[in-house]
């Protein structure tokens, strides 16, 4: 149910603000992830350049987001959904500063990729991005729509990804035993998996936020799923049956 | 005059029947201004726990206030206003029993309003006045007593060398924190409060807010506030009131973090028309 407008606008509107910059962030995070990956994919230097040029503006996005939270909880004094809609926004940035990190990263290693000779196995990378990118959008679109249901998927999907990371991982590690001319590339192959695994991991924080933000249930490290999205409403831990 | 050589003395043993943690029980309570024509409050029920603040909210004539006064039978003084239904039990015993006498359950059941109201007495005299009316002279149980409770209230440092001094000398802070030393100079089990800081500033706020949390070791308070922040500061349990009906009964935490009813979560949020 979409709550009623405040009676004081101003609350509503720098509720508002918050809610938009973070998804601002939210969609930089996501760009400089694919402009990362397209950059090692397609052997452009430049996107990967632009990646780590880039998450300086998530950075300032992230300061940003804690200052106008924190004018928020001095000004309104928010409670209940208003005040986990804050709290909500400002761990969603840090999860999201994260995932801008963890592009760099990648970034990095692929501008080291790039500069040896083009190894074809390093299309794999793909498939490992597309189930990674996949959970990063869906939570992006759970955070903009307040979709519980989809946040929850988000966290049913991090097994895909963790199958994924795991096979792919593998895959390179073989090669780094057995192809010692590439070793170092493979090697950088293995992290760059580690980093994509992280990604899902940041965007279950997220969808695991969101839970939050609209049940007020702390499904983290085990915690219980709300009543209601449970199949037979026993509360039970596990898989969200929806 | 009702005989209340067996009423209010008696409550105490009266407790049997309910958990002990509870001081009052407030059963499907009534309440009309107006002979019973229109009902203030419909139908309210709840029981108050002991050694808790329980914060009463609720927009403008919710009934908050007007519950706060049945609990010691304030409501008596108005000529047109009755009890229309249920039953109001403090430490078991019907309040509104025959045998109940209001002065006596004001003894048990003491009140700090919303403006400070210190009699043009002394400190010593405004402290000492309710165990006087009592009957108690002797000046070594007086002096015990005021300065206990002064203590008690947080004031006893700022006063004890002015005890003699005009109670009306007092800052606002102060004169509050002497009420609340007068209320408590009687022993009563239950405080009541109706908008105690809302002409204080935030210094003496913070001062009778600290007050009330080492309160609560000694006694059970009822305060109704309009000031969300310090119903979630300071209180254990809310109540929230609409159109003299209770909407919902919680813990402060529950109530200012995930209440159950969307009109609560409306009110404390500012959504309220």
């Amino acid at each position: 149910m979409q709550p009623s407008e405040h009676i004081l606008t101003t609350f509503d509107q720098a509720l508002h603000e918050l809610r938009e910059t973070t998804l601002t962030m939210a969609v930089g995070a996501q760009r400089n992830l694919q402009n990362t990956i397209n950059g090692l994919l397609q052997r452009d230097k430049q996107l990967c350049n632009q990646a780590i040029a880039d998450d300086e503006d998530e950075d300032q996005l992230e300061i940003l987001i804690d200052n106008l939270g924190m004018q928020i909880i001095v000004r309104f004094q928010p409670v209940a959904t208003d005040l986990r809609m804050v709290i909500g926004a400002m761990k969603t940035s840090t999860n999201l500063e994260r995932i801008s990190d963890q592009a760099v990263s990648i970034a990095k290693r692929s501008r080291k990729i790039l500069k040896n000779e083009e190894i074809p196995e390093v299309g794999r990378i793909e498939g490992l991005y597309q189930v990674a990118a996949a959970l990063l959008a869906d939570a992006i679109t759970a955070y903009a729509d307040s979709n519980t249901e989809l946040a929850l998927s988000v966290i049913e999907q991090q097994k895909e990804l963790k199958k994924t990371h795991k096979k792919t991982s593998r895959f390179f590690s073989r090669k780094l035993e057995t192809e010692t001319a590439h070793y170092r590339d493979y090697l950088d192959l293995v992290l760059i998996c580690r980093w994509l695994d992280r990604v899902g991991g940041l965007a279950t924080n997220i969808a695991e936020d969101i839970v939050f933000e609209i049940t007020s249930t702390d499904i983290r490290h085990g915690g219980e799923l709300p009543r209601e999205l449970t199949e037979d409403g026993s509360n039970s831990n596990g898989t969200p049956q929806i | 005059m009702h005989d209340t050589s067996n009423a209010l003395s008696a409550l105490p043993k009266a407790t049997k029947k309910k958990k002990s943690s509870t001081v009052i029980e407030v059963d499907d309570i009534g309440f009309s201004y107006d002979y019973g024509k229109t009902e203030t409050l419909k139908g309210i029920s709840m029981e108050v726990p002991k050694n808790q603040v329980t914060a009463l909210i609720g927009p403008s004539g919710c009934g908050k206030s007007t519950l706060l006064r049945c609990l010691n039978r304030m409501n008596d003084l108005i000529d047109t206003a009755k009890i229309t239904r249920g039953t109001i039990r403090i430490l078991g015993q019907d309040i509104h029993a025959a045998d109940v006498d209001a002065i006596e359950l004001r003894k048990q059941v003491g009140m700090v309003f919303q403006k400070y109201n210190p009699f043009p007495k002394s400190i010593y005299d405004n402290v000492a006045y309710g165990l006087r009316i009592q009957g108690v002279k002797k000046k070594s149980v007086l002096d015990e007593a005021v300065e206990r409770s002064l203590k008690s209230a947080a004031l006893w440092d700022e006063a004890k060398d002015r005890l003699k001094d005009s109670a009306l000398g007092l800052s606002g802070g102060q004169q509050q924190r002497l009420c609340i030393a007068r209320t408590i100079a009687v022993r009563p089990k239950v405080i009541l409060m109706d908008e105690p800081c809302s002409a204080l500033d935030p210094i003496a706020t913070a001062k009778v807010e600290g007050l009330m949390l080492e309160l609560k070791k000694d006694f059970t308070i009822v305060i109704v506030t309009h000031s969300m922040q310090q119903a979630s500061r300071i209180s254990d349990q809310t109540a929230f009131f609409y159109l003299g009906e209770l909407i919902e009964y919680a813990s402060t935490s529950k109530i200012f973090t995930s209440p159950s009813v969307q009109q609560t979560e409306d009110y404390i949020s500012g959504r309220f028309g």
